[in-house]
């Protein structure tokens, strides 16, 4: 696999006049090509900040990034994101808010319709595309905000805990949204959560984060064969990864 | 005209209320046995007002003009101040707490002054109409074009749009439910502006025939004008209203309007 982003002595420390918060670092990885990587750890261990620095949304205090051997000093532009709080505008439908996406890239709208189409189709949705937001319940909104990040087919997905605020069953499904897109289309995707059970299922490596300020504690490359369904959650294998990531939470006594 | 019905049904209350409350003014006012010229009773005040039509019709219609016009141009003005405040951090530095101090002084104590520099015609009430608009308005842009969530800025960041594009498609959409409460706040002020500038000096207008009439001892009268008074209140909020739900039928407010 060929590395697709170098992290180097990354350190994140948020001022706020007299107040400093050391939020993570310093801290060096590599992601590579095409992996679904999970990156776990507790509330406030600067996993989100750590993604954003990678995507070039933020800037570091110290340490650097890079992106196939370049170094990143602004905004990478070839990703798609999503966050728990979706950023659907309520002024414009499921389908407005997909073509959002396309419009601020200056892409062709009409090249993209029967995309549009297909993507809304692979997440049920294809009966709401001229509903609003509004109109949606919080996991038909997350499956449109999840047609929005990826119709541009970006090759790098940035995951910032969408599943967070949703119930058990639509996160259930949501997470098979994504394994299956990662399948087809292989994109590097960089999954922020907290839940140990969501990381093991989806990823093929887990990073795991101490408290703040947040270190790599270790990494965990998940070997189990993809699709993972129900089945396989309820392996004895798959017991045992959540099983020893929750002993790693254990020790740091945040669980 | 089905809806209009609907409509008369589900403000029977009100209407009934407005009835009441006329219908208790009037006899009260027989019943009390206060004089005509303290307080008369709704009646009189429609006979007198009614022979005064035309005055009343054409100062209406000067005084729509001052608010209007004032109105107009500090909603301009205001969008103009409040996005170039929020875009630039020097003007924030400078600008904004300026005009956050003029905000705490009572801008209707400039009309005397205005009255004087500029005479008796219509520039010095539009000017205090715009001077009374002209803060809510870039108050709330300035908060309206500065809090666009997290998550949206970063989106934007992310697809590389330049500046323009973003406030097209992203800025100015999001930030008009807040610049609508400054709009519709300015509107109530408007007429007051407008109002309290032609009690000062002026003559024609509501205001002036308001202050003349009272003088004359005709409070009949001046309840005519402040009936036109309110009349021209309620349709620049009117408009302001209509205004907010064609440009933005999907905001939370209309929502729940449209559900009542």
């Amino acid at each position: 696999m060929t590395k697709l982003i170098q992290v180097t002595n990354l350190k994140k420390v948020f001022e706020d006049g007299a107040d400093q918060v050391h939020a993570f670092g310093p801290l060096s990885m590599d992601i590579n090509n095409g992996e679904f990587l999970a990156i776990l750890g507790p509330s406030g261990c600067g996993k989100s900040t750590l993604m954003l620095i990678m995507a070039g949304l933020l800037e570091s205090t110290t340490g650097k990034v890079e992106f196939e051997n370049k170094l990143v000093e602004g905004p990478k532009t070839d990703i798609g994101i999503m966050f728990q709080n979706n950023t659907l505008v309520p002024w414009r439908t499921v389908k407005g808010n997909i073509e959002l996406q396309l419009e601020l890239r200056g892409l062709n709208l009409e090249d993209y319709q029967d995309k549009i189409n297909d993507i809304l189709k692979s997440v049920s949705l294809e009966d709401f595309a001229h509903r609003y937001p509004h109109e949606l319940s919080g996991g038909m909104q997350q499956r449109a905000a999840f047609c929005q990040a990826m119709i541009h087919e970006p090759k790098i997905i940035l995951l910032d805990e969408p599943l967070g605020k949703l119930d058990a069953m639509t996160r259930e499904k949501i997470r098979s949204d994504f394994q299956k897109l990662w399948m087809v289309k292989r994109p590097t995707v960089i999954f922020v959560t907290h839940s140990i059970e969501e990381a093991v299922q989806l990823s093929s490596r887990v990073i795991l984060i101490s408290p703040r300020p947040g270190k790599i504690d270790r990494e965990i490359k998940i070997d189990l064969p993809y699709p993972r369904d129900l089945k396989l959650k309820r392996s004895e294998k798959f017991m045992k990864y959540v099983n020893s990531i929750e002993e790693v939470f254990h020790e740091y006594g945040v669980i | 005209m089905k809806k209009f019905i609907k409509w008369i049904l589900s403000g029977w209350m009100v209407i009934l209320f407005f009835i009441g409350f006329f219908l208790f003014w009037e006899y009260s006012v027989v019943f009390f046995e206060v004089p005509k010229f303290i307080l008369p009773p709704p009646s009189q005040i429609f006979l007198k007002g009614s022979a005064d039509i035309d005055k009343l019709i054409y100062y209406t219609g000067i005084t729509a003009l001052e608010t209007v016009l004032g109105f107009a141009i500090a909603i301009v003005l205001g969008l103009v101040f409040g996005i170039a405040i929020s875009f630039s951090s020097i003007l924030r530095r400078t600008l904004y707490p300026f005009f956050v101090s003029i905000e705490m002084t009572p801008k209707i104590a400039f009309a005397p002054l205005f009255i004087s520099w500029f005479g008796f015609g219509l520039l010095p009430k539009v000017i205090i109409v715009i001077l009374v608009c002209f803060f809510p308005i870039v108050l709330n842009a300035i908060l309206a074009f500065n809090s666009l969530s997290n998550e949206l800025t970063l989106f934007y960041q992310s697809t590389g749009a330049s500046r323009i594009k973003t406030f097209f498609k992203i800025r100015l959409p999001a930030a008009l439910p807040q610049c609508f409460v400054g709009f519709k706040y300015a509107g109530i002020n408007a007429t007051v502006g407008a109002t309290i500038a032609e009690f000062i000096g002026s003559d024609k207008g509501l205001g002036f025939y308001i202050s003349i009439v009272t003088g004359n001892m005709r409070p009949d009268l001046a309840f005519a004008g402040i009936f036109f008074l309110t009349c021209l209140g309620l349709a620049v909020f009117a408009f302001v209203t209509i205004m907010e739900k064609i440009l933005m039928p999907w905001h939370i407010s209309m929502r729940r309007l449209n559900k009542q």
